[in-house]
């Protein structure tokens, strides 16, 4: 397929366009901005192009570099991996990052900020990691590229490194995710070890599978019993199913840190620091879903693993409701949507844990489209209000800045579910799938999805109020100082994206209203086509990655299987939309009573001791630094003792023994030539009498 | 392709001999010639045409596909990839040598001398790669000998020089004796001189005699008294031993190292002592098996032998290396230490005498690329020797600042010893790890690495003064002679280019080891 020849320059393009803004940034006109708007524009009609092609049936799965020749059992590759889920993902992300560099012509050329030709290179080399990431065809490409997101990040967000917060943010940031990418190295060398293989899809030819994929080898091992191939699992001594939990669990960290999910996602509202154009699009929309999109692309090794599947549904049903009560008592716009960011992607992984695999990466989607909306929204505002952030410096914005405040209003319906922007679409079925899950399956698996579910609903209620809150004090009521009531007016650059995403925002859930199409039987759930394939042969035969084998798997081997507690499916489908938008709605009826009027004052102090709690993020932080100073460090100290102490002291006895050795052996070199015959005699002499002695020649 | 006559086979080292017939020739019409491009032309030509054909033959495939190799004189001579290899080692080294002796013996007296001594050593180098019998071996082992105990002495007016130079004769001579009567006490066990007749006569437990070329039994089938054979073998050792200066034969080594010129240094401490090692590799590999030895009543375990040897070597050559104060005695220390690493090749054999070829290959390999990496060092001193550098540590302190291109190339040299992934030594000294781990020779594989760490201590003092400590003189360098330039350089370069080569290089050498 000629789309998928061109497939690779959907990442050489943007890579190109970081070389070009680092190395001749500074000598072309806006800093670099057109090379990178260029290069994304054209990643984008490629990403179209093979979307097209792979919504004709074809995929592509194919090794392009590989970089270790010599050992057999272990070959570590670059390769493409190009069906519905990546495809989809390249859309996504080539989309918004075409959008945020021509944000960021509004954003910081018009700023007049320095620096541009570093920006737009970060830009453009995280834009090229993060597309290598979603193509990569195995786990090690996949980690490498998923490291240099991190670095990117890093860079972006210590942008302004001459100020206090972001270069802290930026190490914040890079050293809270490392902790969970260390685990991810370790469940990456496992995985080899264990496998042999990093694939996340088998490679065929003509038919014949000619590699395995490590998802495929784990459920031979489960499903079929075939661990005969597995050495590793007799040097661990677990058996398949608790070795596997293991392997998916490590991985897990590295999600679990770059998706911002409890306990690690503390460096999210920190890495608001960066510019705006780089919250949108890394911190909201994508890099940040590269932990959600990596459990989704090896799918099939958590779907055979209940335990790990439990804790992916638990940790993110808690970490959707925790941060969106820290939401609640923001006085900033971005910090108000950092702790929104995270809460959506408790939700997305909720969906991944409950069996609800559609439902994550369909919220993956609107959630990609209305938060970079919102933030770029947000970034309007900013440039508006000279940088301030302070939501209650603002107000009454409404009416001066008319497209960004009915975009930003399209963005706030759609995140806090309210029909039928896309929202709603895509939360309602991840809170259906838990709760159809949740009473489906038996055991502690079924009641972990449930408690999961009752907290991602209660979320649903707090995304409400605080995302009007934030629409409120923002843009309604009289203005509150004088930057407000005067703002600064933002340009085509600004507005264009806006309104792309805007529209976009109100209309993208209607790619999958599975509900409707329940109701009316039309043929209206195209994500979950897209994601299900055809019924016989065609891509989902040769590489197993669609839905049905998930499903499969899903009732083979964890049982999670469907129930509708509440008069059918219709019945428990329309129960359980009517309940989420009936709390979504009291959300933002509440706000409004609260903070809609003219003149809105604070209503935090009667939250009493909860409002310290909450203004404290729970204390996350504290107790992070103090795991850090109170344990580590003296951990570390102790560990420096030992090795000042016991390890240099052994290294450095022996290296006195040894010239001292040294010493006397220079002693036997007398320079006197007839010591050295009588020596070199009396060597032979010795070799003659013990050889002799044990040849039994005398 | 054109089939060249059986006696071509000899070309590499019919060439060194040539070039110093030449030389000889040329000396007697013009005694007291100070023209020193003509005749080290005529010496880095004659070595560069022994390297060209050595390299020829190997890449033909001589003595391949026959697994024989060329037979030649009744079978005293044969030239198979063995004796190539080490051909090849030796022209090398020869061509480095004398083309940095170009600058070192400008200023001296009976230079002409000096390049023939050179070639005629290398010369007799060449033939014992080739030599098949105990005589042949013996004699190409007093060609070798005879003229570097000259060349060691060659700097008259040095009292060090001369000392050196006695020392290594007197020890030379008593080793000689020792490996005399060790071939004698072989021969009057088995009846024959040649390699494989001894070879039989072990396997066969009887004494036998060469008939028209040809092996057989000795009338009346005597036995091979083992209690003699094996004293001889034992002997032989001890000659082996001290052609490659290893422990206990190893006295002369630092001494003469030191006295004698740098790029003499450089040629007995690399082609020397690969020279001894292929006369090693190839008695003990061919006219010595192992498991025949140990199968029939065992005489002596030589593997043995060459472990406690190969310890020893390592052990006191780097211990002794490790407190040295001047440079150049180091790497007098270190190039015993290298013989200890080589030992592992004979030394890493299963008690049933398998993994020879395997550790064999690993030890060839390994003396390759020391023939760069060590001559380049040497050669380095010859540079600082020229520029009138001091000679301990302490005078080498900042000389990075006045050449560096030349202390860079040392840098190779001595981290490449010390077998960092810098140069070939990195690889060589790897693949004989792995062999001594394919036996399971624990003691050998621990003792390479604790002598490659002990080393690598005394290898960086070099690399510190050079490039970190600041000058303690105001010494300036005022010239910077092109042949020793040139060696260094190159040697430098081959040293480096042997990383990502090696591989090739240990395929020569495996198939090389095998077909023995």
């Amino acid at each position: 397929m000629a789309a998928f020849t061109y497939a690779p320059a959907i990442v050489l393009l943007p890579f190109v366009s970081f070389l070009v803004a680092l190395f001749a940034g500074d000598r072309m006109p806006k800093g670099g901005a057109l090379a990178g708007i260029t290069a994304t524009g054209g990643s984008l009609l490629l990403s179209i192009w093979v979307a097209l092609t792979v919504a004709g049936g074809s995929v592509h799965n194919e090794i392009l570099y590989q970089w270790t020749t010599s050992v057999e059992s272990l070959q570590l590759n670059f390769g493409l991996l190009l069906d519905p889920l990546s495809a989809l993902m390249l859309l996504i992300v080539c989309l918004i990052s075409f959008l945020v560099h021509i944000f960021s012509l509004g954003y910081m050329n018009d700023e007049g900020e320095t620096g541009l030709p570093r920006y737009y290179a970060g830009l453009g080399l995280f834009t090229a990691s993060m597309l290598g990431f979603v193509v990569a065809n195995n786990l090690l490409m996949a980690f490498m590229f998923f490291e240099l997101v991190g670095l990117c990040s890093y860079l972006l967000i210590g942008f302004w490194f001459r100020e206090d917060g972001p270069p802290s943010a930026a190490k914040k940031a890079f050293l809270v995710t490392r902790f969970g990418d260390y685990f991810f190295l370790i469940g990456v060398v496992g995985i080899f070890a264990t496998f042999g293989t990093g694939l996340f899809a088998p490679i065929t030819e003509g038919g014949e599978v000619v590699a395995e994929s490590f998802p495929m080898l784990a459920e031979h091992a489960i499903v079929d019993g075939e661990v005969e191939g597995i050495a590793m699992l007799e040097t661990v001594g677990m058996g398949p199913q608790a070795w596997f939990t293991v392997l998916g669990l490590l991985v897990l960290g590295g999600v679990i840190g770059k998706s911002a999910q409890f306990p690690l996602h503390t460096w999210l509202p920190d890495a608001m620091e960066g510019p705006t154009p780089v919250s949108a699009l890394i911190h909201a929309a994508t890099m940040v879903a590269a932990g959600v999109y990596l459990v989704a692309r090896m799918y099939g090794f958590y779907a055979i693993s209940p335990t790990a599947l439990a804790v992916i549904a638990l940790v993110g049903g808690f970490t959707a409701l925790f941060a969106a009560t820290m939401g609640l008592v923001k006085q900033e716009i971005k910090q108000v949507l950092a702790y929104s960011t995270i809460s959506q992607y408790g939700y997305m992984m909720l969906a991944l844990g409950s069996g609800g695999y559609i439902a994550a990466v369909f919220h993956l989607t609107t959630h990609a489209v209305f938060k970079a909306l919102l933030f770029l929204g947000a970034g309007s505002v900013i440039i508006a209000m000279h940088h301030n952030e302070n939501m209650w410096d603002m107000g009454g914005l409404k009416d001066r800045m008319p497209v960004t405040y009915w975009t930003f209003l399209a963005g706030s319906l759609a995140l806090a579910g309210i029909v039928p922007f896309a929202g709603f679409w895509s939360k309602d079925e991840v809170l259906y799938e838990a709760l159809i899950h949740g009473f489906g399956t038996e055991g502690g698996l079924g009641t972990a999805y449930l408690a999961a579910y009752a907290m991602g609903l209660l979320a649903v209620f707090f995304t409400g109020f605080y995302t009007f809150r934030m629409v409120y004090l923002t843009f309604h009521g009289d203005a509150r100082s004088d930057t407000a009531r005067d703002p600064e007016p933002v340009h085509w650059n600004v507005k264009g994206p806006l309104t792309v995403l805007g529209i976009l925002a109100t209309t993208i859930g209607f790619i999958n209203m599975a509900p409707v199409a329940k109701l009316t039987g039309a043929h209206i759930d195209f994500l979950h086509k897209w994601l299900t394939g055809p019924e016989e042969g065609g891509w989902p035969a040769l590489l197993s990655t669609d839905l049905h084998h998930y499903e499969e798997l899903l009732h083979e081997v964890p049982h999670v299987d469907p129930a509708y507690p509440l008069g059918g499916e219709i019945g428990t489908l329309l129960a359980s939309a009517a309940v989420s938008l009936g709390l979504a709605l009291a959300g933002v009826l509440v706000a409004r009573s609260l903070y809609g009027g003219a003149d809105p004052v604070e209503h935090t102090d009667k939250l009493g001791g909860l409002k310290t709690l909450l203004m404290h993020n729970y204390y996350q932080d504290e107790y992070q630094v103090w795991l850090a100073t109170g344990v580590t460090h003296p951990l570390a100290r102790a560990m420096d003792k030992f090795d000042q102490g016991v390890v240099d002291g052994v290294v450095n006895g022996v290296s006195s023994v040894s010239l001292f050795g040294g010493s006397r052996i220079r002693r036997i070199q007398s320079g006197v030539v007839s010591n050295y015959a009588t020596l070199l005699t009396l060597g032979l002499v010795l070799l003659l009498a013990a050889f002799g002695i044990m040849g039994g020649w005398f | 392709m054109v089939a060249l006559p059986d006696w071509m086979a000899l070309a590499p080292a019919l060439s060194l001999g040539l070039a110093s017939l030449v030389l000889l020739l040329a000396d007697s019409i013009d005694p007291d010639t100070t023209n020193t491009g003509a005749i080290a032309g005529i010496s880095v030509v004659g070595s560069l045409v022994s390297f060209g054909f050595a390299g020829w033959f190997i890449s033909a495939g001589t003595g391949i596909a026959d697994s024989t190799g060329v037979a030649l004189f009744n079978n005293q001579l044969v030239v198979d990839q063995m004796a190539l290899f080490f051909m090849a080692i030796v022209a090398s080294v020869t061509t480095l040598v004398v083309l940095a002796s170009y600058d070192y013996v400008a200023e001296h007296s009976y230079q002409a001398e000096f390049f023939a001594l050179v070639l005629l050593s290398a010369t007799g180098m060449s033939l014992l790669s080739a030599a098949n019998s105990l005589a042949s071996a013996f004699v190409a082992l007093e060609l070798v000998s005879l003229p570097s105990y000259a060349l060691v002495a060659f700097l008259k007016e040095n009292k060090g020089s001369v000392e050196a130079g006695l020392k290594y004769f007197l020890i030379g001579a008593v080793s000689s004796a020792v490996l005399a009567y060790g071939i004698s006490l072989v021969y009057a066990a088995t009846g024959v001189l040649r390699f494989d007749g001894i070879a039989t006569a072990i396997s066969s437990g009887t004494v036998q005699t060469i008939v028209n070329g040809s092996i057989q039994a000795q009338a009346g089938d005597p036995a091979v008294p083992m209690a003699i054979l094996g004293v001889g073998i034992l002997m032989i050792i001890g000659g082996v031993a001290f052609k490659t200066a290893a422990v206990p034969f190893h006295f002369w080594a630092p001494e003469a190292y030191e006295g004698a010129p740098a790029p003499i240094s450089a040629f007995l401490s690399s082609a020397s002592k690969a020279a001894g090692f292929v006369l090693a590799f190839r008695v003990f590999a061919v006219a010595f098996p192992i498991g025949d030895l140990l199968a029939t009543g065992g005489a002596i375990n030589w593997v043995m032998a060459f472990q406690i040897l190969a310890i020893a070597t390592m052990f006191i050559g780097n211990f002794a290396a490790a407190t040295q104060e001047t440079v150049k005695r180091m790497l007098a220390y270190s190039s015993v230490g290298h013989a200890g690493y080589v030992l592992i090749g004979l030394a890493a054999v299963s008690s049933s005498g398998e993994g020879l070829s395997l550790s064999m290959s690993a030890g060839m390999s390994h003396l390759m690329v020391y023939g760069f990496m060590n001559t380049g060092a040497f050669l380095f001193i010859a540079l600082a020797e020229y520029w009138g550098v001091g000679r301990t540590f302490e005078d080498y302190n900042g000389l990075a600042k006045e050449a560096p291109i030349a202390c860079a190339a040392m840098t190779v040299f001595l981290f490449s010893l010390a077998g960092l992934p810098i140069g070939g030594g990195f690889f060589s000294k790897f693949y004989l790890f792995s062999a001594t781990l394919e036996v399971g020779a624990w003691s050998l594989a621990a003792a390479l690495i604790i002598n490659s760490a002990l080393s690598l201590f005394y290898y960086s003092r070099v690399v510190k003064a050079m490039w970190i400590e600041e000058p303690n003189g105001s010494q300036t360098i005022e010239s910077y002679p092109m042949g020793l330039y040139t060696a260094v350089v190159g040697a430098a370069i081959v040293t480096v280019l042997l990383l990502p080569g090696f591989g090739r290089v240990y395929d020569v050498a495996f198939q090389a080891a095998q077909l023995l």
